[in-house]
């Protein structure tokens, strides 16, 4: 704007001049009218997404900050309440059982994906016989559907007639162990559902990461008589940092949202010892009806995030820098 | 490996090994899926000696069949898959397209507004959400299932940033011969940017085929369901009879893994795009 009003003073002034009075000021509109239309056309490219993005993105961000701060059921009368949901969160066990129910499974979830992603990288990685089929293998699982790969481990995982608990029967274990009614059981049944249905995706981000390593830095050290270990530990280890970062963001993240496997595999029992977060908001919006209360949960996964986003794009920015 | 001939490789034979044993791990669940799919009802399914012996038969798909809308679920899950990932190369090519190369007024508050949009979980919209969709009337429609995971903005993010990488010179060129923005769009980024776009769509579609939170509250009628959310429906019937509802999965399964079978190097390389970014 600011370069755009000088240049008009200077063609003015040059004009003045030249007592050529009209052509500069045509010239001038004409550059008007240019980026007039070009931004008409920037918008007319920009239209069909953003109408998409406003409309179911957008809005109802900021309705729901504003549902959140009222009180009525589903379809009623909304009435203004103020902060109230977000006094009555402070207080309601429920919720803070749902809160650390997520955390920990970001907690347990992150870590073993990111260790055993890594080894199947490696394991594809290291020109074995066979790599096509192993690489098959340890990625399938992930295009089941999320639904298919729960009903595989809740019939596997059933006392009685799973799978699993007839094998250990047949090594000798002679208890009937309830893989899903048992707590602690429980979440490592979702951990290790969660394991199988998406190493395979981690494994792929892992295997781009060792590909990128320069052969010459292995020769070197081979050259120089390194174990195994120890040009896994100072080459390999250290040049997957970013791809590390990488897999933990996107894990957390997808941790942070889970819903799907407890629904499907405990339904968030027993009791809500398995009740993520957005299972939570989903029951109070859709089973209580209470959208008020349930839009203000929904701002505490919103902010958890936003702050985990933050802390994480430091660490990032960190690493990279 | 080569330089040091040993009479036998113990340290390889134990990678071996290792990395089978895996690859077994990985491949018992599924392979269980499928044998049990064709056990008759009500068979032992526990024992392994049983479980891989015949008889085996075709019932249990003829039940899903019969009982289930299955078909429909799979062609739902599909359309919406398939229309949902047109859409969305559609819009975000458009809108990746006009914040690379056209210059307009706030164009940096659009793009900042965009990429806030990716650290927003749809998890904590879906209450709002969905009272809007139930105000419009769209409860168990195509465009309730469709039209809120359209605007992806990862999509944007990558498509521009490959955009950025093509020369500018090719754009001027282009405008020497009077082409107008669109026709450079469609004719010059739209073909450069063919992998990107290949990679995009596998991860919307992969996205789309998986999603579960969404369908399951605006899909409640039996006939509009995608497989994620029908599946479940049906098999709550059977508890202890396994291989119906297996047989359910393997159908629900299929057209992915054909999908993975067919194009296994641009899923790992579309993976490898819109992940590390």
């Amino acid at each position: 704007m600011g370069a755009l009003n000088r240049e008009q003073k200077d063609m003015e002034e040059q004009s003045a001049k030249h007592k050529v009075v009209h052509y500069p000021q045509k010239k001038n509109k004409v550059k008007r009218n240019e980026s007039l239309k070009s931004n008409a056309i920037a918008w007319a490219f920009l239209f069909p997404f953003m109408l998409l993005y406003v409309w179911f993105m957008l809005y109802p961000i900021i309705q729901g900050f504003f549902t959140s701060l009222t009180t009525g059921s589903f379809g009623m009368a909304r009435e203004f309440s103020g902060l109230d949901n977000y006094v009555r969160l402070l207080s309601d066990q429920a919720f803070w059982q749902s809160l650390w129910n997520t955390v920990y499974f970001v907690l347990i979830s992150t870590p073993t994906i990111v260790i055993f992603g890594l080894i199947l990288a490696l394991i594809v990685n290291a020109k074995l016989k066979g790599t096509t089929f192993l690489r098959s293998a340890f990625f399938m699982p992930y295009m089941l559907s999320i639904s298919v790969m729960a009903s595989i481990w809740v019939f596997i995982l059933q006392p009685y007639t799973g799978f699993l608990n007839a094998i250990l029967g047949q090594l000798g274990v002679s208890e009937e162990i309830f893989w899903l009614g048992n707590e602690h059981l429980a979440w490592i049944s979702i951990l290790v559902a969660t394991l199988w249905w998406t190493l395979g995706f981690n494994m792929v981000l892992f295997l781009a990461g060792l590909q990128d390593i320069s052969e010459e830095m292995y020769e070197a050290a081979d050259i120089d008589g390194a174990s195994a270990w120890a040009k896994f530990w100072h080459i390999t280890l250290p040049s997957l940092k970013g791809v590390v970062t990488l897999v933990v963001i996107l894990q957390s993240v997808a941790s942070f949202k889970l819903f799907g496997q407890p629904w499907l595999m405990t339904g968030g029992g027993p009791g809500d010892a398995t009740r993520p977060l957005v299972q939570y908001i989903y029951e109070l919006g859709f089973i209580q009806w209470d959208p008020g209360y349930a839009s203000a949960v929904s701002y505490v996964l919103f902010g958890v995030m936003a702050i985990f986003a933050a802390i994480q794009y430091k660490l990032l920015v960190k690493k990279e820098g | 490996m080569e330089k040091h001939r040993k009479p036998f490789n113990y340290k390889k034979l134990i990678v071996y090994i290792i990395s089978y044993f895996f690859a077994f791990i990985m491949l018992v669940p599924l392979v269980w899926m499928v044998v049990t799919s064709f056990k008759p009802e009500g068979s032992v399914v526990t024992v392994i000696g049983e479980l891989i012996q015949p008889p085996f038969t075709l019932d249990s798909y003829f039940k899903v069949n019969d009982t289930s809308e299955i078909w429909r679920w799979t062609a739902n899950s599909v359309f919406v898959g398939a229309v949902q990932t047109a859409g969305t190369l559609l819009v975000s090519s458009l809108a990746a397209f006009a914040i690379s190369r056209i210059p307009f007024k706030g164009k940096n508050f659009v793009f900042l507004i965009i990429l806030a949009g990716l650290m927003v979980p749809v998890e904590a919209t879906i209450v709002p959400l969905f009272s809007m969709i139930a105000d419009l009337g769209w409860v168990n429609t195509f465009q309730a299932l469709i039209l809120p995971g359209i605007a992806l903005p990862l999509g944007v993010l990558i498509l521009k940033q490959f955009y950025d990488s093509i020369p500018t010179e090719l754009v001027e060129a282009a405008k020497m011969d009077g082409a107008s923005l669109f026709t450079i769009w469609y004719k010059i980024f739209l073909p450069l940017s063919r992998t990107s776009m290949a990679a995009l769509a596998i991860f919307v579609f992969v996205q789309s085929w998986n999603n579960f939170l969404w369908p399951l509250l605006v899909a409640t009628d039996a006939s509009m369901m995608t497989l994620p959310v029908g599946i479940p429906t049906f098999q709550s019937a059977f508890a202890t009879d396994l291989s119906v509802p297996m047989a359910a999965n393997v159908i629900g399964s299929v057209p992915a893994l054909i999908i993975f079978l067919i194009f296994q190097k641009h899923i790992i390389q579309g993976i490898t795009m819109t992940g590390i970014k």
